[in-house]
């Protein structure tokens, strides 16, 4: 295998660092933040269950990613990611929680305006439109389990203690799949510009199998895993203690409904069970975990009576939205030129 | 790695059975103090009034013991890290009604004060409000750890009875020095109806709190 393809892998990793650093705050940070998970424990379960959700369930949101802009050459799908990472980087660094799902689209679009290929609308706009449905059906699922668990509370009386402690267990339960939903939604943002020159060969080990993509995912899984161990901190500060305050309930209250909504727009199988039955299934698209965190947490907080918001801190992340994709298609379509013409790269097919 | 092991809920339980015992010293001791004065307004201090003055203090001592354990247990095992504080601090505050029926209790004992018979009824009554005031508290605060919604029943008796006590002490104060006995025996009734009247203080101050509490309870 070439050392290169490695050297261009490299800021793919640097992606996934970045988005591990990032969203681990969307599914673990209100538990951390409340205090009521450590954040060592929270840091391995979201690593471990990132890398099976990648693994096992990351194809379907990559291949509506792969449509968007068929990234022909390597150094070009390299600049793509670096982009994209560094956009999130610079978002990170400022404490913001940001979507790497909008910054790798554009970069993707931008690749797509320096190589003059056309940015295919459809799937554009199918991926833009879940920035919308995604923070209003995360704040419709979480206004709905709000309203069910009050009333569960108001009538089982359970002691203060023994909440506290099935509190505890379903942060953590709540965080595995949010981690496992995270990691099939979100691994194509990561990865997925590399699956097309993947060198790497299926293996099949007594039985249990990883194909060539596989492969790749395990390895942008690992790369997510290792932003969440070294950087993940301070953003979970930011997303437990500043966007509203919150109590332990509401806090797994937020992880539940995000973590449906990546489900909903990363499994297959649900959507495979949808259309069997004749009914309407939504696309399976990497969608921003921020945006669907958010979403619940404003559903919520409008719920409550919309008193405990910081609109104020809503209104930067707000402005993160828009800025992370105009910055990564920007970043790109600059280095994409220089890549080019500096170090005499083929950054596209024509 | 996760806590979560078989023993898990049995320690919770655990800490639940101490924080219900908790309570249940709070109404002992209101229900023994009740008890008590009957014995020292009929007998003053006999051996049966002792006995109900030392029963008060174990008590207390008995809370004192379940309140360590609870905030020792609370802090060991990292539990309501939301609500730990305000709920150390209503236990610290609960253990304060348990300490004042101990106080007054043995301030009878020790001063034996003289109480003309015309007086007995209203002190009996000012007594039962006290008490009763510090057992709707008690209830009001199990209501804060199970049934949240109704604390603020149980919150409106400790209010009526506070003010109730308040009036009583007041009227049995004013009786006590338009009265002909000599002025050291008003300055001690007085000062001993004081002291009897804080218990309800205390618990209005407790219920205060707790309110503010269940505020931040709810989800």
């Amino acid at each position: 295998m070439d050392l290169s393809y490695f050297i261009f892998l490299s800021s793919g990793l640097f992606l996934g660092w970045s988005l591990g650093a990032n969203d681990a705050a969307n599914v673990f940070g209100t538990a951390v933040g409340t205090k009521m998970v450590k954040f060592r424990t929270a840091a391995f379960i979201a690593s471990l269950f990132i890398v099976i959700g990648a693994v096992f369930a990351g194809a379907g949101a990559s291949r509506t990613l792969g449509q968007l802009g068929h990234i022909n050459a390597l150094p070009g799908a390299f600049m793509v990611a670096l982009a994209a990472a560094l956009s999130v980087y610079w978002m990170v660094k400022a404490a913001i929680p940001v979507s790497t799902s909008q910054a790798i689209v554009g970069a993707i679009v931008g690749w797509n305006i320096y190589s003059g290929k056309p940015t295919d609308l459809d799937i554009f706009f199918k991926i833009t439109s879940t920035w919308v449905i995604c923070p209003i059906l995360s704040g419709l699922i979480a206004t709905i389990i709000y309203f069910i668990i009050k009333w569960l509370l108001k009538y089982s009386r359970l002691h203060l203690i023994r909440q506290d402690s099935y509190t505890r267990i379903g942060l953590i339960i709540a965080g595995a799949f949010g981690a496992y939903a995270l990691g099939a939604n979100n691994i194509a943002n990561v990865m997925g510009v590399f699956v097309d020159s993947s060198p790497f060969k299926g293996i099949n080990y007594h039985g249990f199998s990883l194909n060539a993509a596989q492969i790749l995912f395990l390895i942008g899984g690992l790369a997510i895993s290792s932003g969440v161990y070294t950087y993940s901190r301070r953003v979970i500060n930011t997303v437990g203690n500043g966007l509203m305050h919150m109590s332990p309930i509401v806090a797994w209250i937020v992880v539940v409904s995000q973590s449906l909504v990546l489900f909903i727009f990363a499994s297959q199988g649900l959507q495979n069970f949808l259309l069997s039955h004749g009914l309407p299934a939504l696309p399976l698209v990497p969608v921003s975990s921020s945006q669907a965190v958010i979403g619940a947490v404003v559903g919520i907080g409008i719920a409550k009576g919309g008193h405990g918001i910081s609109w104020g801190t809503l209104g930067r992340i707000a402005i993160g939205w828009i800025t992370t994709p105009a910055i990564a298609a920007l970043v790109c379509f600059v280095s994409l030129f220089f890549l080019a013409n500096v170090f005499n790269q083929i950054v596209f097919v024509p | 790695m996760f806590n979560v092991k078989v023993s898990f809920f049995s320690r919770t339980k655990s800490l639940e059975n101490k924080i219900d015992l908790f309570h249940d010293k709070i109404i002992d001791a209101a229900m023994t103090f009740k008890k008590a004065m009957r014995i020292f307004l009929e007998e003053k201090r006999s051996d049966e009034y002792r006995k109900q003055s030392k029963q008060i203090k174990q008590i207390e001592h008995d809370a004192d013991a379940l309140r360590r354990d609870i905030e020792n247990k609370l802090y060991i095992q990292n539990l309501i890290p939301d609500l730990r504080a305000d709920v150390l601090h209503l236990v610290e505050n609960l253990d304060k009604i348990i300490n004042k029926f101990d106080e007054v209790t043995y301030k009878f004992y020790i001063e034996r004060p003289d109480i003309p018979k015309e007086y007995h009824l209203r002190l009996t009554e000012l007594c039962e409000q006290v008490a009763d005031c510090a057992e709707n508290m008690a209830i009001a605060s199990r209501a804060f750890f199970r049934d949240f919604s109704t604390v603020r029943d149980y919150s409106q008796k400790v209010y009526f009875m506070e003010h109730e006590s308040d009036l009583s002490s007041g009227r049995l104060q004013e009786a006590i020095y338009d009265s002909d006995i000599p002025l050291a025996n008003k300055i001690q009734l007085g000062g001993l109806i004081t002291e009897v009247a804080d218990i309800a203080d205390i618990a209005e101050d407790c219920v205060d709190e707790l309110l503010i509490f269940t505020i931040k309870r709810d989800i």
